[in-house]
């Protein structure tokens, strides 16, 4: 480790970037290129692997063990998936609920979350603390009291059963991530705007609102994806009436082969991945990462 | 008009705590009375439905709990569940220090983007990836196929085993962990690192004595919040792992939908839930500490 260290100190120094007082360049991790570079092949491997082996089985024709590549390659099992029959109507219904139970979380914890930010709420930590613990018991535990709940209130295997099921794992961010988000927002600039005349509504619109953005959406995306996929409440509660992508996955995973699963999972994946690449700046930049230190 | 301002700023907190409180506080409490052997009430519809089911006139019994934590299966998907944990934390917290660290001291192009493609598993569904990650290494699998053509046609499978689930948990977990460390990283400045390394600390020490206590809060963060989140896992071991012993989140589904037995899956439920408020211990301990303290430097 240190033979490295010591042979790029005698290296050029670089002046551009300051003073030549730093011994070590930045670039230098105390290890060897090489292991660095195995590194990001291992890692590329381990998570993008598994992911490219199912596309290429999502093409697959023929293609028995112990070939490195398949004997034949076909498109055949995406038209047996698209005639699935009931494959169109469970992409339609995904594409409902996810829409709607954002919207409807949104509405629930975005006042919370800002309250949460801006003024003193007795109890505000523990608050926000139970919020996450309840979310902590496991989830079939708390399915079979629900069921009893919702046979009660005739919810079982309705449209508002599901939204409600698939409502509750989004909770949790939806208020932490925008608390932080508002709580970043600098007071001073609210009070700059109040101090030449804005009201309080047009202050939270056009400076409060626009600054907490990002973490709000990030949120949003969050909730979106959990809705869509969410599976064990949504079996548990919507069956036999809707049955959603992920739903349906299980069932294609064990009556199907590994071809047509393969071909589901990659359709199934289009719109996480659309997702990912929209808010991957905002991710990255730390939103994520702040909601959970408030 | 104070009076009214502090009701507004109540009722706008109010609705997600009213969600959680009625639909899963509520349901909490009904389950915990239910596995102390009381089935009438709220509780009658399921206690229609279930077979074994231990009832009392007095307070309440633990019969259900001796019966339970007797069994030899659940004993086995206990320990599975606590040694697959702790391992995927281990993993994921050394794999997220590991990344993150690399991507702060070099400030490279190569750090950057190694920190993007950890992040990517958190926008692949759960139900794929559990289901890519079993075919990936499972009999037939890439793993085996380029140990066969490399000469080695006996190279184990991990198809439906503990490993696999662990494997597939530190999968999913990985980009949490990356984003928490990298992102109070951050905040830290490369100084107080440069400082330990001038005076002749090696990274690994540097890192530990400098870094980690600067970095605790998320790390904290990190382990709790990974450990709760496998410890009650169903989708990765339901896919992936083996039948028995499983963890503890199949365990009970399996218990309740398969053998119909509501009342024991509810004990095992509630100990799972026992066993995460152990693991957010430290986490509400840490929170607490950092309020104290920048409520002190606010002073």
């Amino acid at each position: 480790m240190r033979v490295e260290t010591v042979a790029t100190t005698e290296g050029p120094v670089l002046t551009a970037e300051g003073p030549a007082t730093r011994r070590r360049p930045r670039g230098s991790f105390g290890g060897t290129r090489l292991v660095s570079i195995v590194a990001v092949v291992l890692l590329f491997l381990f998570i993008f692997g598994p992911l490219l082996w199912l596309l290429v089985w999502a093409f697959v024709g023929v293609w028995h063990y112990p070939a490195l590549l398949p004997q034949k390659w076909s498109l055949s099992w995406w038209r047996q998936v698209f005639n699935y029959p009931s494959l169109a109507r469970s992409v339609e219904l995904s594409f409902l609920f996810a829409p709607t139970v954002t919207a409807l979380s949104a509405v629930i914890c975005l006042p919370a979350a800002y309250a949460f930010a801006r003024f003193r709420i007795p109890g505000r930590r523990a608050l926000m603390i139970i919020l996450f613990s309840v979310n902590a018991f496991p989830k079939i535990g708390l399915y079979i009291t629900i069921a009893t709940l919702f046979y009660a209130l005739n919810l079982m295997g309705t449209f508002l059963g599901v939204v409600l099921i698939q409502l509750l794992g989004t909770i949790v961010f939806m208020t932490w991530i925008p608390t932080a988000a508002f709580a970043a927002v600098p007071r001073s600039l609210e009070e700059a705007a109040r101090d030449v005349g804005a009201s309080r509504l047009r202050t939270f619109f056009t400076v409060t609102l626009p600054l907490a953005a990002p973490g709000i959406f990030v949120a949003m995306v969050l909730a979106f994806l959990a809705s869509l996929d969410e599976a064990q409440g949504t079996f548990l509660v919507g069956i036999p009436n809707y049955v959603t992508m992920p739903v349906q996955m299980y069932s294609l995973v064990s009556d199907y082969p590994p071809e047509a699963a393969a071909v589901f999972a990659v359709l199934l994946s289009v719109p996480s991945v659309v997702l990912m690449l929209l808010v991957r700046k905002h991710v990255m930049g730390g939103s994520l990462a702040r909601g959970f230190q408030v | 008009m104070r009076f009214l301002r502090r009701l507004g700023q109540l009722l706008m907190v109010a609705p997600p705590i009213l969600v959680i409180g009625v639909f899963v506080g509520f349901p909490i409490a009904i389950s915990a009375i239910y596995t102390l052997g009381h089935l009438g009430g709220p509780n009658s519809a399921v206690s229609a439905i279930g077979l074994h089911q231990v009832s009392t006139k007095g307070l309440f019994t633990l019969k259900v709990y001796k019966d339970v934590f007797a069994e030899r299966n659940f004993q086995a998907s206990l320990v599975a569940s606590v040694w697959v944990t702790v391992v995927s934390v281990a993993v994921v917290l050394v794999l997220s220090w590991a990344i993150a660290l690399y991507a702060w001291r070099t400030r490279s192009r190569l750090g950057r983007a190694l920190t993007a493609l950890a992040v990517v598993p958190m926008f692949i569904p759960v139900v794929i990836a559990s289901y890519s990650i079993l075919q990936f290494f499972s009999y037939g699998g890439f793993v085996k196929t380029v140990a066969s053509a490399l000469g080695m046609p006996h190279f184990p499978t991990l198809g439906y085993s503990l490993q696999l689930v662990v494997i597939a948990e530190i999968w999913v977990s990985v980009p949490f962990g990356v984003l928490m460390i990298s992102s109070g990283l951050g905040g830290i400045p490369p100084s107080a690192f440069e400082a330990a390394r001038d005076v002749g600390a090696s990274v690994v020490r540097a890192t530990w004595k400098i870094l980690v206590p600067m970095n605790l809060l998320p790390t904290v963060i990190v382990t709790c919040f990974t450990g709760i989140s496998v410890l009650g896992s169903f989708t990765v071991p339901y896919l992936v792992g083996p039948t028995t012993p499983t963890l503890l989140g199949p365990e009970a589904t399996e218990t309740f939908q398969s053998f119909a037995e509501p009342q024991q899956a509810e004990v095992m439920a509630v100990a799972l839930f026992g066993l995460s408020i152990i693991v957010a211990v430290p986490y509400i301990w840490a929170t607490y500490r950092a309020n104290r303290t920048s409520r002190a430097q606010a002073l």
